[in-house]
C-alpha cells in the first residue's frame, strides 16, 4: 500500500557557504497531487525546489542539513543520484530543447538510462509526446530540429521529455512564466492530466495559476514555509498574517 | 539665440558626419590591404608556378616519383604524400588529446586546476616552431632511434611532433566553443538522471560540434605549412615513406631546403610545389567549411 | 562622390604596394654612415676559416663590417651571380652551367672531406669503391663491412651542398642521364641534413650513421674512417695520398667592391694564410 505522503522533508536547512537560504524546513508532499510553492522572489522555492533532486549539488559550497525522504529513502544519504533524477524529474522555467531533433530531445532520458532498442525508444518518444499533448502537432516531423518549435511546443517538449524516463515526481519551476496565456493554458490543462499518474510540485509566481491548478498550496517567505495548506483553505483563509498580507497584494 | 543654437547644431552634426567618413575609409583602407596582401601573395606564386607545372607537365609534376633537379626529374609525389601522411598523423594524435583536454579544462577541472593549465596552454602556443623542432631532435629522433633502430629521424618524428605544436590550437578553441555552450543544456540533461559524462558526450560535445570542428581545421592548416619543425626530424629523403619509420620529405621542407641555391626551372618547380600547397589548402578549407555547416545544423 | 573616393583609395593602394615591391629590391652596399659592410655567403665548409679571417681583418680595420653566413655551396653562387651577396663561398668547383655566369674564382685553401662515423662504430676503414657501394645503397649492412649486423644509417647533405657535389664527383657516385645530364646516385632513402654542422650532429648520435664532413668540423665526437689505407690529414692531402679534397672558392662578381677586393688580399696574404693553415691546407 503507497503512503499518502510521497516526500518528507524534515529540519530541512540549506546554506549557500555563510548565507542560510532554507531554514527548518518541515513538510510532507503528497501523492498525486499538484503542490504549488508561491512566495516572493528570492524566498527560498526554488532552492528549496532543487533539493528534491539534488540540483543544488552543481552549485559550489552548498551545505544541506535535515532529512529529505523519498518513499522511505533519505536521498541525501541512501540513494544513487542518477536513480533519483530518474524518479524526480524537472522542467525548468525557460524552455530549453536540446539542439537536436524532437525525437532525440525525448529519447535522450531513456538513451542514458540504457535502452538501445529502437523500437521501443520510438514507442517511448510516441507515448510521452502524446501524453505532453505535443504528438498530432509533431507527428510528421520528429526528425526536424526541435529548435523550430514555438515556445508553448518547446515547453511541452520538455515536458515529454521528462516524462520519458517515467518518473514519479515532476518538479515544474515557473514553466510558464514565459509562455503566452494561450500556451499557458495548454500546459495547466496538462498539469491537471499529469496527475492523475503522477506527483508534481511547481513553482509559481502567479497566485491565480496556483489556485486554478494546484491542490495544496505552501508559501514560503525569507527561506521559511510560513503556511501550508489545502490550496483553497490558504487562499479563502489564511491562518498566518503575513500569508493573508502576501496574498492581497500588501507586498510581493 | 534660436538661430545660434541651429548653427552649432548644424556644426556638430557635420563634423560627426565626417568622422564617420574618415573612420569608415580607415576601415575600408584597411580590409583593402588585407585583401591585396593576399592576392599579391596567390598571382604572385601562381604567376611562377603555373608555367612550371605547364613545362614539366602536371601529372609527371604531381604524379611523378622521382625528384632529382639535377637530371630534369620534378615529380613532387613523395612530398605530396609525405605532407598528407604527416598531417593525418599529427590530427590522430593531436586532436583527440586537445578535445578531450578541453573538455577536462572545461567541464571538470576546478578553477584552481584551469588557472594552472590554462596559462601553460597558451605558454605551449608561443613557442617558436624551431624550439619544437629542436625538441625533437634532442628527445624524440634519440628516442625512436633506441626503441626503432632506424636513425629516429621519420614520419613518426614528424607527427609526434606536429600532433604537439597543434593542441594549443585545438585545445584553446574547443575549450570556448564548450564553454560557450548553454549551462542549461547542461542542467537539463543532468535533471534527466544523465551522468556528467553522457551529459559531456551526449549534449554538450555535440552542441558545441561547429566550434571544434573549426578548431580541428586550424590545427590542420598548421600542420600542413609547418616546415621549420619538420625539417629538423623528418630526415628529408625524397622518397614515398612506406612505414612512419622511414624518413620523408614535406612539400614545404622541399621548398625551404633547395630555395636558397635553386634557379631556372628548378626554381620555378620550387613555386609550383607552393602552388600545389595553395591548391590543397584551399580544397581542404572549402570542403571542411562546406563539411562544418551541414553539420551545425 | 561615393564612388570616386573609393576609386582614388583602391589607386593610392595599388601604388603604394607596387613602390613597396621594387623597394625592397635595392640593396644599399653602405647602409650606415662611416661603416663599410660585406656581406660573404656560401658554404658551411668554408664558413668557419672565412669567419675567422673576417675577425682578424675587422681587428685591425675600423669602420669595417664583414657578415658571413653558411647556406651551402650552390646558394653562395647564386648570390655572387644574383648579386644579393659581395662575395660567395663555394667548396667545390663550379659546374658548367656556372661558369657561363661570369663570375671570378679565387681559391684561398684546400680541404679535405672526411667519411666519418659514431665514435663507437667499430670499422675504422674502407675502400674507395665500398664508400661508393655505401652511399649508393649497394652495401646496406654494417656487418658486410665488418660491423654489427645493423642497418647503415646513410647521412647525406641537400642537393646545394659544395661538399656533397666535391665528394660525389671524388667517390664516383654520378652518373648520365639520356640528356647527357650528370646526377647523384646517392641512395634515395639517405638521411638529408641542413650543413655540416647538422651532418657531424647526426653522426655523433646515431650509432649506425654514417656520412662525410669537411676537415674543419672534425673534433672527438666523430670517428673518422681511413680510405684506402690513408688516414684523413691535412698531411695526406699535402703529400698526395689522401684524395678526397677540394679547393675552397671565393667567388666574385663585376661589381666587386674595394673593401672585398682588400679582404681577398689579405686571404691571401702571407697572414691570412697562416690562418687557414691552422686547419686546412694553404694555397702555396
Amino acid at each position: 500500500m503507497e503512503s499518502r505522503n510521497v516526500i518528507e522533508i524534515d529540519n530541512l536547512n540549506l546554506f549557500y557557504g555563510d548565507f542560510q537560504a532554507l531554514e527548518d524546513i518541515n513538510i510532507e508532499i503528497e501523492r498525486n497531487k499538484v503542490t504549488a510553492l508561491i512566495g516572493p522572489s528570492g524566498c527560498g522555492k526554488s532552492t528549496f525546489l532543487r533539493t528534491l533532486n539534488r540540483m543544488n549539488d552543481l552549485i559550489e559550497n552548498t551545505i544541506v542539513k535535515g532529512d529529505v525522504i523519498l518513499d522511505g529513502v533519505d536521498i541525501y544519504k541512501e540513494i544513487n543520484l542518477l536513480d533519483l533524477r530518474k524518479r524526480v524529474g524537472m522542467v525548468f522555467q525557460k524552455p530549453n530543447p536540446f539542439p537536436m531533433s524532437i525525437y532525440e530531445n525525448v529519447a535522450y532520458g531513456p538513451k542514458a538510462h540504457g535502452v538501445k532498442n529502437k523500437a521501443i525508444l520510438d514507442k517511448i518518444v510516441e507515448e510521452n509526446l502524446k501524453k505532453a499533448a505535443l504528438w498530432d502537432e509533431v507527428k510528421n516531423r520528429l526528425d526536424k530540429s526541435a529548435m523550430g518549435l514555438s515556445g508553448g511546443q518547446q515547453q511541452r517538449l520538455c515536458i515529454a521529455r521528462a516524462l520519458a524516463v517515467e518518473p514519479e515526481i515532476i518538479l515544474m519551476d515557473e514553466p510558464t512564466a514565459s509562455l503566452d496565456p494561450i500556451a499557458t493554458l495548454k500546459i495547466e490543462e496538462l498539469i491537471n492530466e499529469l496527475k492523475k499518474k503522477y506527483s508534481i510540485i511547481i513553482v509559481t509566481h502567479s497566485m491565480q495559476q496556483a489556485g486554478r491548478i494546484s491542490d495544496k498550496t505552501a508559501f514560503f517567505l525569507m527561506g521559511e514555509i510560513i503556511e501550508y495548506s489545502d490550496t483553497t483553505k490558504l487562499f479563502s483563509n489564511p491562518q498566518k498574517k503575513k500569508t493573508e498580507d502576501y496574498i492581497t497584494g500588501r507586498f510581493g | 539665440m534660436n538661430i545660434e543654437n541651429e548653427t552649432l547644431k548644424k556644426k556638430l552634426i557635420s563634423k560627426n558626419r565626417m568622422a564617420e567618413n574618415i573612420f569608415s575609409k580607415i576601415f575600408f583602407l584597411s580590409a583593402l590591404i588585407s585583401i591585396m596582401s593576399l592576392i599579391v601573395i596567390i598571382v604572385f606564386v601562381f604567376a611562377k608556378g603555373v608555367p612550371a607545372i605547364l613545362e614539366i607537365g602536371l601529372m609527371d609534376f604531381v604524379f611523378g616519383k622521382l625528384w632529382r633537379p639535377s637530371s630534369n626529374d620534378f615529380g613532387i609525389l613523395p612530398m605530396i604524400l609525405g605532407s598528407i601522411y604527416a598531417t593525418i598523423g599529427a590530427l590522430l594524435i593531436g586532436v583527440p588529446i586537445g578535445i578531450l583536454t578541453a573538455v577536462y579544462i572545461s567541464e571538470i577541472a576546478t578553477k584552481k586546476i584551469r588557472r594552472i593549465i590554462i596559462p601553460m596552454v597558451e605558454l605551449l602556443a608561443g613557442i617558436p616552431s624551431v624550439i619544437y623542432g629542436f625538441f625533437g631532435l634532442i628527445v624524440i629522433i634519440p628516442l625512436i632511434d633506441k626503441g626503432f633502430d632506424n636513425g629516429g629521424n621519420s614520419l613518426l618524428a614528424a607527427m609526434i611532433i606536429l600532433g604537439i605544436m597543434i593542441l594549443p590550437t585545438i585545445i584553446n578553441i574547443s575549450d570556448a566553443s564548450l564553454r560557450a555552450v548553454p549551462k542549461e543544456y547542461r542542467e537539463n540533461s543532468l535533471a534527466l538522471g544523465a551522468s556528467k559524462i553522457q551529459t559531456i558526450f551526449g549534449v554538450v560535445l555535440p552542441a558545441a560540434k561547429s566550434g571544434v570542428l573549426t578548431a580541428v581545421v586550424l590545427g590542420l592548416g598548421r600542420a600542413i605549412g609547418e616546415t621549420m619543425a619538420v625539417i629538423l626530424v623528418a630526415g628529408n629523403s625524397p622518397q614515398i615513406p612506406n612505414s612512419i619509420f622511414d624518413r620523408f620529405r614535406s612539400m614545404t621542407a622541399n621548398i625551404a631546403i633547395e630555395m636558397g641555391y635553386a634557379f631556372g626551372l628548378h626554381q620555378e618547380a620550387l613555386f609550383a610545389t607552393g602552388v600545389v600547397l595553395f591548391v590543397f589548402i584551399i580544397i581542404l578549407n572549402l570542403g571542411l567549411n562546406l563539411f562544418i555547416r551541414k553539420v551545425g545544423d | 562622390m561615393k564612388m570616386i573616393n573609393k576609386k582614388v583609395a583602391s589607386v593610392f593602394l595599388v601604388g603604394i604596394l607596387t613602390v613597396g615591391l621594387f623597394a625592397g629590391c635595392d640593396k644599399a652596399a653602405d647602409n650606415q654612415t662611416g661603416e663599410e659592410y660585406l656581406s660573404i655567403v656560401g658554404s658551411t665548409s668554408v664558413t668557419p676559416v672565412v669567419t675567422k679571417l673576417a675577425d682578424a681583418y675587422m681587428a685591425k680595420n675600423d669602420g669595417v663590417k664583414i657578415d658571413v653566413q653558411g647556406i651551402g655551396s650552390s646558394a653562395g653562387v647564386k648570390a655572387a651571380y644574383d648579386k644579393s651577396a659581395d662575395v660567395g663561398m663555394s667548396s667545390r668547383n663550379l659546374k658548367e652551367e656556372e661558369k657561363q655566369w661570369g663570375l671570378t674564382e679565387t681559391i684561398i685553401a684546400y680541404d679535405g672531406i672526411a667519411v666519418s662515423v659514431h665514435p663507437s662504430n667499430a670499422t675504422a676503414k674502407l675502400t674507395t669503391d665500398q664508400v661508393k657501394d655505401v652511399f649508393e645503397g649497394t652495401i646496406t649492412n654494417w656487418s658486410e663491412i665488418g660491423g654489427k649486423d645493423e642497418e647503415i644509417i646513410v647521412v647525406s647533405r641537400e642537393d646545394g651542398s659544395g661538399t656533397r657535389g666535391a665528394f660525389e664527383g671524388l667517390v664516383g657516385l654520378v652518373a648520365k642521364d639520356a640528356d647527357g645530364n650528370k646526377y647523384s646516385t646517392l641512395v634515395e632513402d639517405a638521411l638529408i641534413a641542413d650543413g655540416n654542422g647538422a651532418v657531424k650532429a647526426n653522426i655523433a648520435s646515431k650509432e649506425n650513421a654514417i656520412g662525410y664532413l669537411s676537415f674543419s668540423y672534425l673534433d672527438e665526437s666523430v670517428k673518422t674512417l681511413s680510405i684506402n689505407d690513408v688516414k684523413p690529414l691535412v698531411g695526406n692531402i699535402e703529400n698526395g695520398t689522401y684524395e678526397i679534397s677540394r679547393p675552397f672558392l671565393l667567388l666574385t662578381n663585376d661589381a666587386i667592391t674595394n673593401l672585398a677586393n682588400d679582404f681577398i688580399e689579405y686571404i691571401l696574404s702571407d697572414e691570412g694564410q697562416s690562418i687557414v693553415a691552422e686547419k686546412l691546407i694553404t694555397v702555396k
